[in-house]
C-alpha cells in the first residue's frame, strides 16, 4: 500500500519543482523588461542569436546561453555612460553578428518544433537583458552618478509599497516619470500570465481545449486528502436523512414537470403517426412517463384498450427475456422460448396475425447499464418499428444518440423532446452503493462490519474464532507497516496462518482450514493472492476502522 | 400528492417489466388539473370526427384524437376536426405515393438479381423443381460454384431493409425461398442455420406437418439446426440466403457458412446474397482465398441514394400533390442533412412527414387549405379573421393596396369581417394558380435542360427567391449559343413537356391552354426549320449573332502593339432572321418561365411550412447542450426565486448543479474529499443555507451518484478516494 502511494506522488512533489526552476530565471527580467521597450532592438537582436543552444534540454539552455552573453554586457559598459549612444551602437554590432551567426544554426534547429525554440529565444533574452539591467545598475552605482541616485532615492522612497522587483525597473528608468510606469505595469502584469502554467486554466477555453490543457501531463495536481476522517454513509442513514429533507426546488420542479405534461397531446399524436418519442434532458423522468401512461391510457379509444407495458432498464437484473415475456403475456400472445431474437420474432409474427391488439411500451432509461447492449437495442428497434407497437423511452445519460446505429435509428423512427424534469432520480439510481464503488470502497460485498457479523453468525464456532484470528494478524500487520487506513489493507502468509489456527485447535488438518476459508470466500470477507514467490497471502477487504469494529464485536 | 404518487409505483418501480393499468395509478392524473382537463373536453368534440383512414397503419393505431384547440383554445371543434382531417387525407395521399417512388426505385436491381440468380437456375438443370429428387445429381454436377449476389448498398444501411423486403418478394414468385439475416440474428453458425432452416422450411405451412421444420420422415426427427430437415422440405428447390449487411458478420462464420452451402449444393440448392456497404474487393479482401474460390458472383448496384432522393424530392415536395409547401429554408437544412449525415431517404420522409404534422397540428389557419366546399366562410371564427389579419403577406398585401390607391379594398380588409371572409376564400383558387405556374415553369426549364444547379438547388431557389430568366441569364445565354439543330429539338422538347405534363411532377399537360406558348414555339420551329433546309442548300452554314463562330477575333497590328477585337462576322440575310428568331424564342421563355418567390403570394402562411426549431429539435438532438445548460444554469428551467439566472455557483442550486460547477472547474483528476470540502463550504453550516454535515452529505452523495449515472466521472485508481473526469461541457 505504502510503495503503491509513493511513485503516485512522486511526479506531483517533483513537477512544482521544475516548474520553480524553470519559472525563476526570468521572473525578474520580466517585469524589467517592460519598460526596456526602447531598447528592443538590442534583445531582439540577441535572440536571434539565441536559438543555439536551443536543441538540448531548457535548463541546459539556459547555463549554455550565459556564456555566449558575456560579451555584451562587457562591450557595453564602456558605452554605457552616454546612454543613447551606446543604445544605437552596440544593437548594430550585435545585428551584424547575429546575421552571421544564425543562418546555420536555424538550419539545425528547423526540424525542433518552433515554439520551443522561440521560448528559448525569449527566456535566454529575458536573461540577458536582466543581466544587463543588474549589470546596469551596479555599474551606475559604482560610476556614482549621484543625480541618478538621488532619483532612485526619491523613487523608492515614493513607491514604498513596491516589491523588489519594482525597484530594479525604476533604477533602470533613470528618467522614469510616474506617468510612464502607468502602461507598463499592465504589460507587466499580463506577461507572467501567459508565460506561467497557472493552476486554474482560462475559463473561456472551449472544451476541447479544455480536455487537452488538463490532460497535459504532469498537470494533475491534487492535493493529498482524503475521505479517511469522513463517515461514510450506510444504507440505512443515507435513507433516514433522505427522508426528511425537503428539497427547496420541488415547487418549481412540479412545475416543470407540469409544463411537460402540456405537450402530451403532441406525444400522443406523434404516436400515433407511427413515431417514438424518446424524452432526454437532466432529472428522472419516471414520474412523467407514468403521468403519460396514465394520459394515454384514458384517451384510449381502441376498442381493445391497447395494453400498456412498462420496462425499467435501470433494474440491473433486468433482461430481455423478462422484458419479452412480459410484453407477449401483456399481447396475450404465447411465445416460443428461447433466445431473445426468436422470441421476438415469435412475438412479431404473432402480433401480425392479431392486427386488433395494440401495445404500448414505455422504457425508463433506455441508456441504462442492462439495456446498453447492441442485441438489446436493436431487439427494442424491432419492436418498436412494428406498426401495432409504439414506443416511448426516457433517456438519462448525455450520450443516449450512441446507443444507435442509422439503422435502429431509422427502425425507432424516434421524435427527441428535451425534458429536463430536475426530478430527484429514486430507484434508478442505488446512490450509496454508486458512490462507494465511484471511491474505490467494494460496495457490492456484504456490506461491512453487520454483513461480517451476518456471516459469522450463520457460520460455527471455529469460523468465528479463525476469522477473529486473521483481523487480529491483519491488524498487527497493518500497524507494523503503518499503512494508512485508505484502501485494502496488507496480507498476511497463509501458511502463519493455518499455523497459528493449529496451535489455537481452531482446526486440526489442513483440509478443515480450507474448508473454512472457502466459506469466508464465498462471501467474500477475505481475499487471497499469490506473491511473486508464490507464497499465498490472506488479506481481508476492509479498512482498518472497520476491522477494529469487527474485532470488537467478535470479542464481545 | 408526491408521496402518495411514490407510494403506488414503489413496488412496480424495481421490477423489470410490468404492465401498467391505469385504475391503480388513475390517481396522478390530478397533480395536473390543467392538463386532464383539456383533454377531456377534447374526447368529446373528435368523436364526430368522420375520419377516412387511408391507410392500416394509422387505422390500427385507434382514431386521431390528440388535436388541440389553438388560437388560445377558443377554436371550435369544427375547425379542429377539419385541420384533423385534412391531415388523414393530405397525408396519406403522399404516402402511398412515396412509397410508390420507392419501391420502383429499387426495380433496375432487382431485375438483374432476379435474371442473374433464375440464369443460374436454368442453366444448373432442367427444371428440378417439377422433376423432383430424382434430378439433384444434375444439379450437382452443373454446379461446381454458388451463385452469389454482391449487392452495393452504399454506407446507408438503413435503405438496405426495404430493397431485400422486394427482393425476397421478387425471388419467391420464382419458387426460391428466401432467407434474409442481419448480423445482429446470425451471432453463430448454430444460430445461422436455425434461421435458415426455419425460416426456408416453414415457407409454406400447408406442406409442412404442424412441427414445422424440425419434421420427421420415417420416424426421424432432426435438431432446429441441421440443414437435413430443410432439405426434406425444400426437396431441391432454390435456397437463397441474403446476408443484409456482410460487413457485421465474422469473418470466420462466412466462411463456415459458404464451405457448408458449398457441401450441400448437391442436395439444397444454396445461392448468397451480400448486402455490401464498402465495395466488393474490401469485402473479397476479409474472405478467405479458398472460400472466394467456392463462389461465382457478379456485383450490383443499388440506385445512388442522392437519386432516389431526388425523386422522392420531386413527387412529394414539388410534385402536385403535395399540398403542403415545404419553404426554401427548411428544404435546404433537410437536403444538407442529407448530404452531412447518413440519414438516408427514410430520414426525409419523415421529416417531411413531421413537416406535415406540425403544420396542421399547431398552424389554426391550416384548415384554409381544405377545398372550398368544406370550409364556408362562416366556419371562419373571428379568432381566424384577427389571426389572418396579422399575418406579414396580408400586410404587405393591404400595404401594396393602399399604395396602387385601391383605399377602399385595404379599408374593407381591415374592417369589415365578411368582406375579409370573402377575400380568404378566394386565395384558394391563387394559391392553385401559383402553384400551376410555378410547376410549368419549372417543368419547362428542366425541359430546357440547360441549367447547371440540381434540380433540388433550382426548386429551392425558386421558391424563394422566385424564377426570372432574365435575370439569371446563363440558360438563355447557353441557349442562345446553340445551333439551329440543336434549337429545333430544344423547342421540340418544349413542345412535347407541354404536351405530356409529368407523372413525376403530378403535372398534366396544358397544351390547351397554352396558346400563346404552343404557337409562337412552333412559328419558331417552323422558321429554323425552313432557314436551316435553305442554309444546307446553300452550303452555307446557318449562324446567328451568338454562335461562336459567328465571332471573330482580329488581330491587328498598330505601332507595333498587337491589337485584339472581336468582330461579328457579316450576317447573311439568313443569319440575321435566325437570330431573330432565337431572339424571339428568348423573349417567349423568358415571358413564360416566370414565377414569383413564394412570400409574394398573399396568404402563403396557411400553406407554406418554413420553421426550422422543431424540426431541429425533434430530429437532431443535442443532449450534450441541454444537459449542460440544465446543470450550469438550472435557472433557465426551474426558474426559481433561490437562484440566480446567470452561469454563477452558488448553494441555493441543485445539489448535482453545485457539484458540476466544481467538476467543471476541476482538473483530469478530482480529489472527492476536496470535492466534498468544497460543497460543504458552499452549503454548509456556516453559509445560509446551513445543512448540517449528515444532510450534505446525503445531497453530496445523491449529486456524485448521478454525476456518475450520467457518465461524467468514474473511479481513479491513480490516487484513493479520486476520482477521474470524462467529460468537458
Amino acid at each position: 500500500m505504502v510503495r503503491r502511494k509513493a511513485p503516485a506522488e512522486e511526479p506531483a512533489a517533483r513537477s512544482p519543482k521544475k516548474r520553480t526552476l524553470e519559472a525563476d530565471p526570468y521572473e525578474v527580467p520580466d517585469d524589467a523588461i517592460s519598460p526596456k521597450r526602447s531598447r528592443a532592438t538590442g534583445a531582439s537582436a540577441r535572440r536571434t542569436a539565441a536559438p543555439k543552444p536551443a536543441e538540448a534540454d531548457v535548463e541546459e539552455s539556459v547555463d549554455e546561453t550565459q556564456p555566449s552573453v558575456e560579451p555584451s554586457p562587457t562591450k557595453r559598459r564602456p558605452g554605457r555612460p552616454s546612454k543613447t549612444n551606446g543604445q544605437v551602437a552596440t544593437p548594430s554590432a550585435l545585428r551584424q553578428k547575429a546575421v552571421v551567426a544564425t543562418p546555420i544554426k536555424l538550419n539545425g534547429i528547423n526540424g525542433v518544433d518552433t515554439p520551443s525554440r522561440r521560448n528559448n529565444a525569449d527566456r535566454s533574452a529575458r536573461r540577458k537583458s536582466a543581466r544587463a539591467l543588474i549589470d546596469r545598475v551596479v555599474g551606475g552605482a559604482i560610476s556614482g552618478d549621484e543625480g541618478e541616485e538621488e532619483d532612485i532615492a526619491r523613487e523608492i522612497y515614493e513607491s514604498s509599497e513596491e516589491d523588489e522587483e519594482e525597484e530594479a525597473e525604476q533604477a533602470e528608468t533613470v528618467a522614469a516619470t510616474p506617468s510612464k510606469r502607468g502602461p507598463g505595469r499592465p504589460r507587466k502584469n499580463a506577461a507572467p500570465a501567459a508565460r506561467k502554467r497557472s493552476p486554474t486554466p482560462p475559463r473561456d477555453l472551449p472544451s476541447h481545449e479544455q480536455y487537452f490543457y488538463q490532460n497535459k501531463p504532469g498537470l494533475t495536481k491534487t492535493s493529498g486528502n482524503n475521505l479517511s476522517s469522513l463517515d461514510l454513509l450506510t444504507h440505512e442513514e443515507y435513507f433516514s436523512i433522505l427522508r426528511q429533507i425537503k428539497d427547496p426546488h420541488a415547487k418549481d420542479v412540479e412545475f416543470l414537470q407540469s409544463l411537460h405534461a402540456e405537450s402530451f397531446p403532441q406525444w400522443a399524436f406523434e404516436l400515433s403517426q407511427g413515431f417514438s418519442t424518446c424524452l432526454y434532458g437532466y432529472g428522472s423522468k419516471r414520474r412523467l412517463l407514468h403521468q403519460f401512461a396514465t394520459y394515454l391510457s384514458s384517451k384510449d379509444q381502441s376498442s381493445p384498450p391497447s395494453k400498456i407495458v412498462i420496462i425499467n432498464g435501470y433494474v440491473r437484473t433486468t433482461s430481455l427475456r423478462d422484458i419479452l415475456s412480459t410484453i407477449g403475456t401483456a399481447a396475450s400472445q404465447k411465445l416460443t422460448t428461447g433466445t431473445p431474437v426468436a422470441m421476438v420474432q415469435s412475438l412479431l409474427t404473432s402480433l401480425s396475425s392479431t392486427p386488433q391488439t395494440s401495445l404500448l411500451i414505455l422504457i425508463n432509461s433506455i441508456d441504462a447499464l442492462p439495456l446498453r447492449r447492441p442485441g438489446s437495442q436493436s431487439i427494442l428497434a424491432q419492436l418498436a418499428a412494428h406498426p401495432q407497437i409504439r414506443l416511448v423511452c426516457s433517456a438519462d445519460t448525455p450520450d443516449f444518440p450512441f446507443l444507435w446505429d442509422s439503422g435502429q435509428r431509422s427502425l425507432f423512427n424516434f421524435t427527441f423532446h428535451d425534458c429536463t424534469t430536475f426530478a430527484p432520480f429514486g430507484p434508478e439510481i442505488d446512490t450509496v452503493d454508486e458512490v462507494h464503488e465511484l471511491l474505490g470502497r467494494k460496495a457490492r460485498r456484504v456490506g461491512g462490519k453487520e454483513g461480517v457479523a451476518f456471516v459469522l453468525r450463520s457460520l460455527p464456532e471455529n469460523a468465528k474464532f479463525l476469522f477473529r484470528l486473521l483481523v487480529t494478524e491483519v491488524l498487527v500487520a497493518m500497524d507494523e507497516t503503518g499503512s494508512s487506513s485508505s484502501g485494502e489493507g496488507p496480507a498476511v502468509e497463509y501458511r502463519m496462518v493455518y499455523n497459528k489456527a493449529v496451535e489455537e485447535f481452531i482446526c486440526s488438518s489442513e483440509m478443515a482450514f480450507r474448508t473454512l476459508l472457502k466459506e469466508f470466500h464465498d462471501h467474500q470477507i477475505i481475499t487471497s493472492h499469490k506473491d511473486s514467490l508464490g507464497t499465498e497471502l490472506l488479506s481481508l477487504p476492509f479498512r482498518k476502522d472497520e476491522l477494529e469494529a469487527i474485532l470488537e464485536d467478535l470479542m464481545s | 400528492m408526491d408521496a402518495l404518487d411514490d407510494h403506488i409505483f414503489q413496488e412496480d418501480d424495481h421490477r423489470t417489466a410490468f404492465t401498467f393499468t391505469p385504475s391503480s395509478a388513475s390517481d396522478p392524473s390530478s397533480t395536473s388539473p390543467s392538463t386532464s382537463r383539456p383533454a377531456k373536453r377534447r374526447r368529446v368534440s373528435s368523436k364526430k370526427t368522420d375520419f377516412t383512414p387511408q391507410d392500416a397503419q394509422s387505422h390500427s393505431q385507434g382514431p386521431l384524437s390528440t388535436f388541440t384547440p389553438l388560437l388560445s383554445s377558443r377554436e371550435s371543434p369544427l375547425c379542429i376536426n377539419l385541420r384533423a382531417s385534412l391531415f388523414q387525407t393530405t397525408w396519406p395521399l403522399l404516402e402511398s405515393r412515396i412509397a410508390e417512388v420507392l419501391r420502383s426505385s429499387n426495380a433496375t436491381t432487382l431485375e438483374e438479381v432476379t435474371s442473374f440468380l433464375s440464369s443460374f437456375a436454368s442453366s444448373a438443370s432442367t427444371a428440378p423443381n417439377q422433376e423432383g429428387c430424382d434430378q439433384q445429381p444434375a444439379i450437382s454436377a452443373a454446379r461446381e460454384k454458388i451463385p452469389a449476389g454482391f449487392i452495393i448498398t452504399g454506407p446507408n444501411i438503413a435503405g438496405q431493409e426495404l430493397l431485400f423486403e422486394q427482393l425476397g418478394e421478387e425471388l419467391a414468385k420464382g419458387g426460391a425461398r428466401v432467407v434474409r439475416i442481419r448480423s445482429g440474428e446470425g451471432v453463430n453458425l448454430k444460430a445461422v442455420l436455425k434461421k435458415i432452416v426455419k425460416d426456408a422450411g416453414s415457407f409454406d405451412a400447408e406442406d409442412g406437418d404442424g412441427e414445422g421444420q424440425v419434421g420427421r420422415k420415417g420416424g426421424r426427427k432432426y435438431l432446429d439446426y441441421d440443414l437435413e430437415a430443410l432439405h426434406e422440405v425444400v426437396k431441391g428447390r432454390r435456397v437463397v440466403v441474403a446476408f443484409q449487411d456482410s460487413e457485421g458478420f465474422d469473418n470466420a462464420l462466412l466462411a463456415d457458412l459458404v464451405r457448408l452451402f458449398w457441401e450441400w449444393r448437391g442436395r439444397i440448392g444454396f445461392e448468397v446474397l451480400f448486402g455490401i456497404a464498402t465495395s466488393v474487393e474490401l469485402f473479397q479482401a476479409r474472405l478467405l482465398k479458398s472460400t472466394a474460390r467456392l463462389m461465382v458472383g457478379r456485383q450490383f448496384d443499388v440506385v445512388q441514394a442522392d437519386k432516389v432522393l431526388e425523386s422522392v424530392f420531386r413527387s412529394a415536395v414539388v410534385g402536385g400533390r403535395a399540398r403542403v409547401r415545404v419553404g426554401g429554408g427548411l428544404l435546404r437544412g433537410w437536403v444538407d442533412r442529407q448530404g452531412g449525415e447518413v440519414v438516408g431517404v427514410g430520414g426525409f420522409v419523415s421529416s417531411l412527414k413531421y413537416a406535415y404534422m406540425c403544420h396542421f397540428y399547431a398552424n389554426p389557419l391550416s384548415l384554409l387549405l381544405a377545398e372550398a366546399g368544406e370550409l364556408g366562410w362562416e366556419a371562419l371564427q373571428p379568432e381566424h379573421l384577427e389571426a389572418v389579419r396579422t399575418l406579414e403577406s396580408f400586410r404587405t398585401h393591404v400595404e401594396a393596396a393602399v399604395e396602387a390607391r385601391q383605399l377602399r379594398h385595404a379599408q374593407m380588409l381591415l374592417d369589415d369581417d365578411e368582406y375579409l371572409a370573402k377575400w380568404i376564400l378566394e386565395q384558394g383558387p391563387r394559391r392553385e394558380e401559383y402553384l400551376q405556374q410555378l410547376l410549368r415553369s419549372l417543368h419547362l426549364l428542366l425541359a430546357v435542360g440547360l441549367h447547371t444547379t440540381p434540380f433540388t438547388e433550382l426548386y429551392i431557389s425558386a421558391l424563394s427567391d422566385g424564377i426570372d430568366l432574365s435575370a439569371d441569364s446563363q440558360v438563355l445565354e447557353k441557349a442562345k449559343q446553340l445551333g439551329p439543330g440543336e434549337l429545333v429539338a430544344l423547342v421540340e422538347r418544349l413542345l412535347d413537356a407541354i404536351r405530356d405534363g409529368s407523372a413525376e411532377l403530378d403535372l398534366a399537360g396544358w397544351e390547351d391552354d397554352a396558346e400563346e406558348l404552343t404557337k409562337p414555339l412552333t412559328e419558331i420551329r417552323d422558321d429554323i426549320e425552313a432557314l436551316a433546309e435553305r442554309a444546307k442548300a446553300d452550303r452555307n452554314p446557318l449562324k446567328s449573332k451568338y454562335s461562336a463562330q459567328s465571332r471573330v477575333v482580329r488581330t491587328t497590328v498598330v505601332a507595333q502593339k498587337v491589337q485584339l477585337s472581336h468582330d461579328t462576322a457579316t450576317l447573311t440575310e439568313d443569319d440575321k432572321a435566325f437570330t431573330a428568331a432565337i431572339d424571339k424564342l428568348a423573349e417567349v421563355l423568358i415571358r413564360h418561365i416566370q414565377s414569383e418567390p413564394v412570400t409574394s403570394c398573399p396568404l402563403h402562411e396557411a400553406w407554406l411550412y418554413d420553421a426550422k426549431s422543431p424540426y431541429r429539435d425533434v430530429f437532431v438532438p443535442r443532449p450534450g447542450v441541454t444537459f449542460a445548460r440544465a446543470l450550469s444554469r438550472p435557472h433557465d428551467y426551474l426558474s426559481c426565486a433561490c437562484c440566480k439566472p446567470n452561469n454563477s455557483l452558488s448553494g441555493t442550486l441543485p445539489t448535482t448543479s453545485v457539484l458540476c460547477h466544481l467538476y467543471l472547474e476541476a482538473g483530469a483528476l478530482i480529489n472527492v474529499a476536496d470535492l466534498w470540502s468544497a460543497y460543504l463550504a458552499l452549503v454548509g453550516e456556516d453559509t445560509d443555507i446551513g445543512m448540517d454535515e449528515r444532510t450534505a452529505l446525503v445531497q453530496f452523495y445523491r449529486g456524485l451518484g448521478e454525476l456518475r449515472a450520467m457518465g461524467f466521472v468514474k473511479q481513479s485508481k491513480k490516487k484513493a478516494d479520486h476520482i477521474a473526469k470524462l467529460k468537458w461541457l
